[in-house]
């Protein structure tokens, strides 16, 4: 019972060292990178690893809490990539547009036709 | 050149005021007393909170029991905030006309995508026990009534920024929110009655870190929290809907 009690320790002590890892580099993304999309990418995809990965690692040091742990892991796993996911796509129908790369733009048709669309729908109302 | 002498100036004896201050304080030095010999009023705190009351968050047993007055204070504080700010945003007819198509369009510019609105739909009822369960563990862990209330409100705040249609009932709110008010100072008048002062507790407390202890302070932290959470969720509606006054 002690030995895998010792292994599980070393376990969860790695996955804080990976965890605390992705937080640094989450962190010099979103002071390196070039536009509001590219640290938005970086902070939530490395954050969001690591926070999971730390939180689990806490979880194999104290086996007691692992369920909780657990169920805050799902919960940063559903929730970081939909607020970064709102972020990115508020921001960019706000107007900030991507810094280098202005050739191709898929999205930016998409959000023209709904809001010619929107814009007939306006007319509707006000006349 | 000058700016930057002044910002440095103002930095630098902010600093040093801070520094004399800080230096001050006797960090680390046990300035509360022993419960057994208490020097401070915190000291009767830390005693009376577990022992008395059988509540076992000190904050709790302070806020709603030791300062239950002030707390009401507080929360009606938080209601002529939230009637002020309706009392403003509330706009006349004749500027309204323009205003009003500006507001339609602002909104139909911006519905959310599917993804935003499926978690929240999911989320919301989430949230919605969490601040619950907050506001009802009040007196046993950290966090209370306004903490609880203020989480609610996060969850209708959430629904009524990723749906366009999402509207709270103003009736049921207002209802929750008077009757919860009602509720505290009931609370109150009933250990004026009953004991002789205002918001006086029960002598029956139950055991520490049992649900139902504390006496009234469980009951009192549940008004607070429906009464934060329906007056935040108010202002918020009121900030995210300014409609018109219909004649």
């Amino acid at each position: 019972m002690d030995i895998i009690h010792e292994i599980l320790k070393y376990i969860g002590l790695v996955f804080i060292l990976i965890g605390s890892i992705f937080l640094f580099l989450g962190a010099l993304g979103i002071y390196r990178m070039p536009d509001l999309y590219n640290r938005l990418q970086a902070g939530t995809k490395a954050s969001t690893l690591g926070a999971m990965s730390v939180i689990l690692g806490v979880g194999l040091l104290q086996p007691f809490w692992l369920i909780k742990l657990i169920i805050i892991i799902i919960f940063i796993g559903f929730a970081n990539p939909l607020s970064s996911h709102a972020l990115a796509r508020a921001s960019y129908r706000a107007g900030i547009k991507p810094c280098c790369d202005k050739e191709i733009d898929s999205y930016g048709k998409a959000v023209e036709k709904q809001l010619k669309k929107i814009q007939k729908k306006l007319k509707n109302l006000t006349d | 050149m000058l700016k930057k002498l002044i910002v440095f100036l103002l930095i630098a004896t902010l600093g040093y005021t801070l520094a004399v201050t800080l230096s001050s304080i006797p960090i680390g030095k046990n300035r509360i007393g022993s419960i057994e010999n208490p020097e401070t009023v915190a000291a009767y705190y830390l005693d009376k909170s577990p022992n008395d009351l059988k509540v076992a968050n000190t904050i709790t047993a302070v806020v709603v029991n030791f300062r239950g007055f002030d707390t009401l204070g507080e929360v009606s504080v938080l209601f002529l905030a939230a009637t002020g700010l309706a009392s403003i945003l509330y706009r006349k007819e004749e500027e309204e006309e323009e205003e009003n198509i500006r507001h339609i369009s602002h909104r139909l510019n911006l519905p959310s995508s599917s993804l935003v609105q499926t978690g929240a739909k999911i989320l919301f009822p989430l949230i919605i026990v969490l601040g619950i369960y907050v506001f009802i563990h009040g007196h046993l862990t950290p966090g209370g009534g306004f903490q609880g209330g203020a989480i609610i409100a996060t969850g209708f705040l959430l629904m009524l920024v990723s749906y366009k249609g999402f509207e709270t009932n103003h009736k049921v709110m207002v209802w929750l929110e008077s009757l919860a008010g009602l509720g505290f100072v009931g609370v109150g008048v009933f250990g004026l009655v009953k004991y002789g002062s205002f918001l006086q507790n029960t002598g029956w407390t139950g055991n520490l870190n049992d649900l139902i202890s504390g006496g009234l302070i469980p009951l009192i932290y549940i008004f607070v929290g429906i009464k934060v959470a329906t007056e935040l969720t108010n202002i918020l509606d009121i900030l995210l809907n300014i409609k018109p006054r219909k004649k």
